[in-house]
């Protein structure tokens, strides 16, 4: 009974360590480049559709959730970078999804 | 059950395969119906004044507004530079003609030998390019001047826009009607939600116009752009206006005689058919 009480303990402890431990930049880094890629071919593929959002890197958008994340992962701020690419991401997969839904749109009255 | 199911899918196939092989002139007779439905006091060409169509004191203000239409200096631009010679001695009129008057009425149009929509402000910029010249921007400016002063002379005349039959052409005028009803942006809003459904409503201060008669009176004078300009110039031309659209529902706009813009032009002009060219006008 106390091998197991002491095996859950540090069971606890272990997984409670890993959960404040901040990430290593070097593995934030590492997430930010796939992020980037993958919030990279979703704009594409909504650009490809006619079906691109304003806000994710037109150059007279206030918020350019695309540069901006590179800025942020330029100046090692890959927090930032990785939130504004899971926008830009979210925005180009919405983007896409509308343009294909919107596909036989036509006159309503 | 089974029987009526397919029946029911049947006649469903059957209307979506009728609404998608409609003639242009069966979409402009159904778009105009709806607005003489919807809007039954007002006279055709009346829908050519938008907003201030609809609505009583709206259009005091807009009438007292023309009294000295803030345009007017800009018509008187344009005209000097339909009358400036370019430096090879050739003028606007080498590529449009002599008469000032006879030119608005030709666009938008389909041009068979590029396989595409043609629009002024196009031939504008082409024709400054044939003469050595450097072309305008596309959006406000001397473009907007110039397209002004030819509108002004063609005021009256009726919005004669063809689709040829042509495969090519009645593609393009499809790729447009498709823009319109399509819902674009963040806002997930489409051309017709505001113009089809909602004419006569407000968006905050604005009233929303009617799709009938929108491209009458372009280019335009708009106080909103006047307040904004350094120099207090409000002129714009459609596509500067379509790019604002789809700024507002925030989706990217299109860059000014893109393809898609162009072809939208092509169907919104159109579906203005008949309707007297009333341009520049003058909108908050």
């Amino acid at each position: 009974m106390k091998k197991l009480i002491t095996a859950f303990g540090l069971a606890l402890l272990i997984t409670g360590c890993n959960a404040t431990t901040p990430e290593k930049p070097a593995s934030m880094k590492a997430q930010y480049e796939v992020a980037l890629k993958n919030a990279q071919a979703a704009v594409e593929k909504a650009a490809a559709v006619d079906g691109e959002w304003r806000d994710i890197r037109w150059k007279k958008s206030k918020k350019r959730y695309l540069p901006s994340a590179i800025k942020a992962a330029e100046a090692g701020d890959y927090k930032k970078a990785l939130k504004l690419l899971e926008i830009a991401t979210f925005q180009a997969e919405a983007g896409y999804k509308q343009a294909m839904e919107q596909k036989n749109a036509g006159p309503r009255f | 059950m089974k029987k009526i199911l397919t029946l029911l899918l049947s006649a469903g196939l059957v209307a979506t395969a009728t609404q998608a092989v409609s003639s242009p002139k069966e979409d402009l007779e159904k778009f105009r119906m709806y607005y003489e439905q919807r809007f039954p006091g007002i006279q055709l060409d009346d829908f050519g004044n938008g907003p201030y169509a609809l609505d009583a004191s709206k259009r005091l203000q807009w009438e007292s507004m023309e009294e000295f239409p803030p345009y007017e200096d800009y018509i008187d631009k344009g005209s000097e530079i339909w009358e400036t010679p370019f430096k090879n001695g050739k003028s606007f009129a080498s590529c449009f003609g002599k008469d000032p008057s006879k030119v608005r009425v030709k666009y938008p149009h389909w041009d068979k030998a590029s396989s595409q929509v043609v629009t002024l402000e196009g031939d504008i910029n082409k024709c400054l390019k044939d003469n050595g010249e450097k072309p305008f921007g596309w959006k406000k400016g001397k473009i907007a001047h110039l397209g002004a002063f030819l509108g002004y002379e063609a005021r009256g005349q009726k919005i004669n826009v063809v689709i040829p039959d042509d495969p090519k052409a009645l593609e393009a005028y499809e790729e447009g009607k498709h823009f319109y009803y399509a819902k674009r942006g963040q806002l997930n809003l489409a051309c017709a939600d505001c113009h089809i459904q909602y004419p006569g409503h407000r968006v905050r201060g604005q009233l929303l116009s009617t799709g009938l008669g929108q491209t009458t009176h372009f280019p335009v004078f708009r106080a909103k752009w006047s307040k904004a300009a350094a120099n207090s110039d409000g002129m714009g031309t459609l596509h500067r206006r379509y790019g604002g659209c789809n700024k507002q529902v925030r989706a990217r706009p299109f860059k000014a005689q893109s393809r898609q813009y162009r072809n939208l032009e092509f169907f919104h002009t159109y579906m203005s058919n008949g309707l007297a060219i009333n341009a520049p006008g003058y909108r908050e």
